[in-house]
């Protein structure tokens, strides 16, 4: 190759580029702070009816983003169709697309004040509540419209279904999906042994015992789910100490998890961990690996979960297992609550966000949910009950476990309860931290309760996080 | 390279090519001769050459990079336009962050053990395939040296979130081959041993699949070296008396010193982020924290905890300790480098 004069070497070049440079970062934030502005122009809205109580125009499209976990999305297309089923609404176009990062995937709608008009917002991607909740439509007035059949809404639900979408006062999360948080155990390995749920921890300890002596555990953990364990807890000291116990987490108040009601239950469980009840390894196996420990090899009898468990292990379940729940523990005979009462909450939550196109498209996909159609889809299809009663016939589609959550559902009554501060705040992952280390034995009860009190303490003094006042 | 200046365009550029010993020009004189050389062949070179890519650059790199340390003065949540500028609060933030610090030193630690461990043992291997071979004759490696460099350059070619799902598998405390392998020669005491899930051994378990997937590369990479120096200088030292070892340690590493200073940077840059291989062994951190990284934590807090200011501010760190660490590096092996260091790029 022959070089030129030599005039613009490297040298020169890089002495341009190093001016350029000096001069970007005056150019920078000015750019910065131009970029992320801007709002969604919302299509103006139609006239409101009885039959189109958003006032959805028709001939305009609707954009949904659905979180694509367990459930699937095809109950939202589901849906998306019995609106456009409706004569109003022939010409809406939807469009459903699914994700599994609904975070990732929609930070940069948000932050360019364009996001979709339908959200599915849960799964490890969850969008935390405490920050986005100021930018979303209150969906009041979705429980308040008429549902397809022309019932209104309202009346169709299970008791409870506006309070765990309600932040700050807004309803803005519609939660669809009906959740029981319980334990789990094999009916048919019970019956063979002559076992039964125990429903104090002391009971819970002579079962380990018992379990000991055939060469079984008691529980077993996985190092993503540990934290399954402290929903255990906080549910058998809600039931035992009463609502004092989950408001004082929910608020992040100082020395709330030194309570006596939890730490008699971290005792219990201490006790277990010490005496072997856990099958050894947890913090270094997957969890659904764990799980199958479980379901599968039956080393361990016993596992605290939401209801989604009998989905989430389908393929990695023993045959004639009999999955069923009973309601957590309690440390005396005398709790606060009835031994019944449940931590029972609807999850995945639909939001509409204000900022989207055609908020009114957003709403009325929701009410197509709520409607005896598109609701009874949904339980036959993913064997859970969504928040619409009655769409969960006696024999629970075939499934021990749906029959179950339904059995325990029913004796609850009124006596449910729910809390959400690890997820407003995002604390699951500095938490599993600490639980991983107590089940594996490293640290004992006044550490675990030292490193859920920092975990906490840290987000109460942090003044740039928004905190939520639960009452 | 003037010599090998043919077409008629260059060489008369190449006449016009002021020299420093003649007398100097007017400043009319040298704008006129500017202007003369700003031929259309001269000009489309430059925006091909240097305007394209320099606006790439600034596109791509540099408004970034001003953005991003934008973004780490503010209380940016991430999912609103709104932020509020909040000076260097989410620095001193960071300096108390206990989790963060944690991060830090494990970052630290990785980027300490593993490059030693890696281009050591990459060096070694090296010198065993290019010069392991017999004492008489031409300097030359092992039989079937070929073979070995081959293989050694396997796990390079697997993507390293397979390696680390692969390995995660292996250190399973029931079902892992690991542990499965231990027990069978009679190692009880690995029974249920959880190789991620213990503090003692997360993170020399997590530092082992680093090394054992960046090996190959820098094998090969220093094979290539060392074929590139001179035979001669191996010969003479043979006839001076020089064993292997002392040509290796004496000769051979002297020579290649740029390629393992080039080499360190990589590797280490690569520790100080290590995001793929540690999402993959442990996702959540590890044990105590005892293999999170700086990365892992800041995506967990801009996507979790949606602090995405706070989250910046961690990627500057992360940035100003990556230009640190190859500053040391650079002084490091220049401090051992010789007089010879100056000049070379």
């Amino acid at each position: 190759m022959t070089q030129h004069t030599g005039r613009f070497d490297r040298r020169t070049f890089m002495r341009g580029a190093l001016a350029t440079a000096a001069l970007l970062p005056l150019a920078g934030p000015l750019a910065a702070c131009s970029s992320p502005s801007g709002g969604g122009g919302s299509t103006s809205s139609g006239t409101k009816s009885a039959t189109n109580p958003f006032g959805l125009k028709d001939n305009t499209s609707v954009e949904a983003v659905i979180f694509n976990g367990g459930y699937g999305y095809d109950y939202v297309t589901f849906a998306a169709d019995q609106v456009t089923k409706q004569k109003d609404f022939s010409g809406v176009k939807i469009k459903v697309s699914p994700s599994t990062q609904i975070a990732q995937e929609l930070q940069p709608r948000f932050a360019a004040g364009n996001p979709p008009d339908l959200i599915d917002n849960s799964g490890a991607g969850i969008i935390g509540f405490n920050t986005i909740a100021e930018q979303l439509e209150t969906l009041d007035d979705v429980f308040d419209a008429k549902n397809y059949e022309g019932t209104k809404i309202a009346d169709t639900l299970y008791p409870n279904a506006k309070a765990t979408g309600t932040y700050d006062g807004r309803f803005v999360a519609m939660n669809y999906v009906m959740t029981v948080y319980a334990v789990w155990y094999s009916a048919s390995l019970f019956q063979e042994n002559g076992w039964t749920p125990p429903k104090t921890w002391d009971e819970a300890l002579d079962l380990g015992a018992k379990a000991k002596a055939k060469g079984k555990y008691l529980w077993v953990w996985g190092k993503e789910a540990a934290t399954y364990y402290r929903t255990l807890a906080i549910d058998s000291a809600a039931k035992e100490g009463g609502d004092e116990v989950r408001l004082a987490l929910e608020n992040l108040e100082p020395k709330a998890w030194s309570h006596p009601a939890i730490q008699g239950i971290f005792e219990k469980l201490g006790e277990m961990v010490t005496r072997g009840m856990f099958v050894p390894g947890g913090a270094g196996t997957q969890f659904t690996a764990a799980q199958a420990k479980w379901s599968n090899d039956q080393q361990a009898i016993l596992y605290p979960s939401g209801g989604w468990i009998e989905n989430e292990m389908k393929k990695a379940t023993k045959s004639g297992f009999e999955m069923t729940g009973f309601p957590e523990p309690t440390l005396t005979d005398s709790p606060a609550m009835p031994y019944e009462a449940l931590r029972a909450a609807s999850g995945e939550g639909f939001i509409v966000p204000s900022k989207g196109k055609n908020p009114a498209g957003g709403k009325e996909i929701l009410r197509a949910m709520l409607s005896q159609d598109a609701a009874t889809n949904f339980s036959k299809t993913k064997l859970a009950p969504t928040i619409v009663k009655g769409t969960v016939p006696a024999d629970g589609f075939g499934s021990t476990a749906l029959k179950s959550q339904s059995k325990m559902l029913d004796d609850a009554g009124d006596n449910v309860f729910n809390y959400q501060f690890y997820d407003y705040y995002g604390m699951d992952s500095d938490q599993l931290v600490v639980w991983n280390s107590f089940l594996s034995g490293h640290t004992d009860v006044a550490g675990l309760t030292k490193g859920m009190q920092e975990i906490s303490d840290k987000v109460a003094n942090d003044s740039s996080v928004k905190k939520l006042k639960i009452t | 390279m003037k010599s090998s200046v043919k077409s008629s365009t260059h060489s008369r550029a190449a006449r016009r090519t002021p020299s420093a010993g003649r007398p100097r020009v007017t400043a009319r004189r040298r704008l006129a001769r500017w202007r003369a050389q700003l031929t259309f062949d001269r000009v489309s070179f430059m925006v091909v050459f240097l305007g394209l890519p320099l606006a790439i650059f600034v596109v791509f790199v540099l408004v970034p990079v001003c953005e991003a340390l934008f973004y780490s003065l503010t209380d940016w949540t991430g999912f609103s336009p709104e932020m509020n500028v909040v000076g260097f609060a989410n620095f001193t933030k960071l300096a108390h962050d206990d989790i963060f610090v944690h991060a830090v030193r494990n970052n630290i630690e990785l980027a300490i053990v593993v490059p030693i461990v890696t281009l050591a043992a990459a060096f070694a291997i090296a010198i065993v395939v290019t010069m392991g071979g017999p004492s008489t004759g031409a300097v030359r490696g092992i039989r079937a040296g070929g073979w070995y460099r081959t293989v050694s350059f396997f796990p390079y070619a697997v993507p390293a979130i397979v390696i680390g799902l692969i390995w995660a598998q292996v250190f399973d405390p029931a079902s892992g081959l690991l542990n499965g392998v231990l027990t069978k020669v009679g190692l009880h005491g690995f029974t249920d041993f959880a190789w991620l899930g213990e503090v003692k051994s997360a993170m020399p378990a997590s530092m082992f699949v680093i090394i054992w997937g960046s090996i190959g590369f820098y094998t090969v990479l220093f094979v290539a070296a060392i074929k590139g120096l001179p035979a001669e200088i191996y010969e003479a030292a043979r006839i001076d008396g020089a064993g292997r070892l002392r040509t290796a340690v004496s000769i051979t590493l002297p020579l290649i010193r740029d390629n393992v200073q080039t080499a360190y940077i990589y590797i280490g840059i690569l520790c100080l982020d290590a995001f793929v291989f540690m999402q993959a062994l442990n996702s959540g951190g590890g044990p105590d924290n005892s293999t999170l990284t700086m990365s892992q934590y800041l995506l967990t807090t801009a996507f979790k905890k949606n602090q995405f200011g706070y989250a910046t501010a961690m990627g500057v760190v992360l940035a100003v300790i990556t230009l640190l660490f190859a500053a040391i590096v650079f002084a490091v092996i220049r401090l051992f480098g010789g007089r010879d260091e100056r000049g070379r790029a």
